[in-house]
């Protein structure tokens, strides 16, 4: 068998000349640099029909061509990347195997083995039945995102160990996120946050080894889990204590990691649960089916850990329900130029710990049905602190979630109830989002409420999901500008431009425009030129703080 | 080496690269040129221009695309990009905004407003971050 590489970093050579043999290959080289000659090179080196062709992304100009002209000849090809960027490209054009820099000897020989299984499946379609409880785990070949090898890849590595020791340990970690997360942040940064943890996972390995000689790690695509096999040298009376060792350093090296990454925020809206089994050599049973079986064992633990955990979050979100656990931050917003204050925008966060982060928060009420009434709380916390924070003649602007719509609390508001005398003072903030996919419910309220005399905001304007005139339509007394169309607008005048065409707008409709996420002086000053009539963000006076009702403010 | 900042200019009609090259190298500016997504790319790396004029609509991989991805490289983050776009309207600006481009011209390109333009972007690029 013949395989081609053109690769220039000096790492993957290496690995490359130690994979050829172990795949009883013969290597043939192609000399690295860009433009025509090398590329033309590399097309020629395929007439001598090589098995696999392994390149580097960042050094080859078309691979698309490339693929259409290894896959006209049968031949596998595998992509070196060094960004997501470039995995992404590869991807797309559908090569057979991608990895990721750095890769060692033994990764490049599973996943050359994996192209070459590909490429031939592709030409003669088998039909195999499995069993069921094997599926699930065989059909991830190689994990895609984390670039980890997997289980079948990892197998026989496993049956080694079961076979010399008699045991084996599986670690299965447990790697869960609150369905807010992509709906607050988007699938982008779900990437980015999987990406770390990976690294973060890989990091924890690679300096594990140096104790565990024996540990071995694979990965599991299709839930973002991860498989760790160890021998575990410690003799079989603190093996409990060791696992549970390995377990919880694990788990606080990577919440660091995404905390010093992502912020404390994202950190918490990610659980990481492990679970452990032990199994042991019988002859009676095929190594295989051990195996899997332990696996499962150590996932079905991970999750038992995870009930607990979820069901001690929303125990504490009982407890902060029932005693009234949230203080609010009034964000001023600023008439731009005087400074004057001209409201607030109320924003809760849990008092107790682990529950701090509002996303958090709303994300463990969402699980637990408790949206309203955390909601419920939310307000009328905001409402109470407006006579201790607020003149009288400033607004208080309130978040609106989407699900307050279908609280009939919320629907039919009491306003009584609420505690609040001047509805005119209260500005209701709506996300452009919520406001557009609601748009039917959210019509109808806008009704009612104004009626009694609220106002509303479109919030998170410019954030993509509707035109000007589908806001326009809405008839909001204010918009709020997205923090993406003000970060950086002093240097950018795509977004001076887009900014002056909005208020421009809004003048025309008596809408007022509020930027968002005003963090620098230059920023102010673009803003305050464009004729943007009010200004929130860092810049300005820090959010004060209001903790329960008795206490006193905290600055 | 020569101090004038590169331009690089995106298109794949070889017509307007031409006219934009010859009017921005009469003003003193240094052009480089690409005829598509993947090659234009390749030039960021090889040339490091300060400043790209992209055009919009190219086969294959389009404006928007080359836009994030070199907006999204942690070497050429702060690298100008000017999209040239064929239609004007509120919703083509708001996909260049999001894409992370710097300002637009409109198609047919009025030289004088271009050199405006380029002359700004650069500058702010040199306030800037």
């Amino acid at each position: 068998m013949k395989i081609l590489a053109r690769v220039q970093d000096g790492t993957l050579q290496e690995a490359v000349a130690e994979a050829a043999p172990q795949l009883s290959a013969e290597l043939l080289t192609v000399s690295g640099g860009n433009g025509r000659s090398s590329e033309q090179q590399l097309v020629d080196g395929l007439r001598s029909h090589p098995a696999v062709v392994i390149v580097e992304a960042a050094a080859t100009v078309s691979l698309r061509r490339l693929r259409e002209e290894t896959r006209a000849r049968g031949v596998a090809l595998v992509v070196v990347c060094a960004s997501s960027d470039e995995v992404r490209d590869a991807v797309e054009v559908r090569v057979d195997e991608w990895m990721m820099l750095p890769v060692t000897a033994n990764e490049l020989v599973g996943r050359i083995q994996g192209a070459l299984r590909r490429t031939r499946e592709s030409e003669a379609p088998e039909l195999t039945s499995r069993a069921a409880e094997h599926l699930r785990y065989e059909e991830l070949l190689y994990d895609r995102f984390t670039g980890f090898p997997t289980l079948p890849v990892m197998l026989e590595r496993g049956r080694t160990m079961l076979e010399r020791t008699g045991r084996l340990t599986i670690l299965y970690i447990e790697f869960v996120r609150y369905s807010k997360l992509e709906e607050i942040y988007g699938w982008q940064k779900l990437d980015e946050v999987l990406q770390t943890t990976a690294n973060a996972v890989r990091t924890f390995y690679d300096r594990q080894r140096g104790d565990e000689e024996s540990l071995l790690m694979v990965s599991h695509t299709g839930d973002d889990d991860f498989i760790f096999f160890t021998e575990l040298q410690a003799p079989p009376e603190t093996t409990e204590r060791r696992i549970n060792e390995i377990a919880e350093a694990l788990e606080s090296h990577v919440r660091q990691q995404l905390e010093s990454t992502h912020g404390e925020d994202i950190g918490g809206l990610f659980g990481i649960y492990v679970g452990a089994t032990t199994i042991f050599r019988n002859p009676k049973i095929r190594t295989e089916r051990l195996i899997y079986r332990g696996i499962r064992e150590a996932a079905q633990a991970a999750r038992s850990v995870e009930n607990r955990e979820r069901t001690r979050k929303i125990t504490d979100l009982k407890t902060v329900l029932r005693e009234g656990l949230v203080e609010i931050a009034y964000h001023p917003i600023v008439v731009t130029g005087t400074e004057e204050v001209y409201g607030y925008e109320a924003l809760a966060r849990g008092t107790l710990r682990g529950l701090r982060s509002p996303e958090v928060m709303f994300g463990v009420a969402d699980e637990a049905n408790l949206i309203w009434e955390l909601s419920r709380l939310c307000r009328r916390r905001a409402i109470e602190g407006v006579s201790m924070h607020l003149e009288p003649d400033q607004l208080l602007f309130l978040n609106i979630d989407p699900h307050d719509f279908r609280d009939p609390t919320f629907r039919y508001l009491d306003v009584d109830e609420l505690g609040v005398e001047h509805p005119e003072r209260i500005v209701l903030e709506i996300t452009e989002r919520t406001a557009i996919t609601d748009y039917p419910k959210f019509q109808e309220y806008l009704r009612t409420f104004r009626e009694q005399g609220f106002r509303f905001a479109v919030d998170d304007a410019g954030s993509g999901y509707a035109g000007l005139g589908s806001i326009a339509n809405l008839s909001p007394d204010f918009i709020k500008l997205d923090i993406s169309l003000i970060s950086g607008i002093d240097t950018n005048f795509m977004k001076q431009n887009l900014v002056e065409t909005m208020v421009s707008f809004a003048n025309d409709h008596g809408i007022k425009v509020i930027a968002e996420g005003v963090e620098r002086e230059e920023e102010y000053e673009s803003v305050k030129s464009l004729g943007v009539h009010f200004t929130q963000g860092f810049l300005f006076h820090q959010p004060r703080f209001m903790t329960s009702a008795a206490e006193p403010p905290a600055n | 080496m020569s101090t004038e900042p590169t331009i690089l200019v995106v298109d794949d009609n070889r017509d307007n690269v031409e006219i934009l090259r010859t009017f921005l190298e009469s003003r003193g500016y240094r052009v480089a040129s690409a005829e598509d997504g993947r090659s234009a790319l390749a030039k960021v790396e090889e040339v490091q221009p300060r400043l790209v004029l992209l055009d919009v609509m190219m086969p294959g991989m389009d404006g928007w695309q080359v836009c994030r991805t070199i907006k999204n490289h942690p070497d050429h983050a702060g690298t100008k990009v000017v999209m040239v776009t064929a239609k004007g309207d509120f919703e083509d600006k708001f996909e260049g905004m999001r894409s992370g481009a710097d300002d637009y011209v409109v198609k047919p390109v009025d030289l004088g407003e271009l050199e405006e333009k380029v002359r700004r972007n650069l500058e702010a690029g040199e306030r800037g971050s």
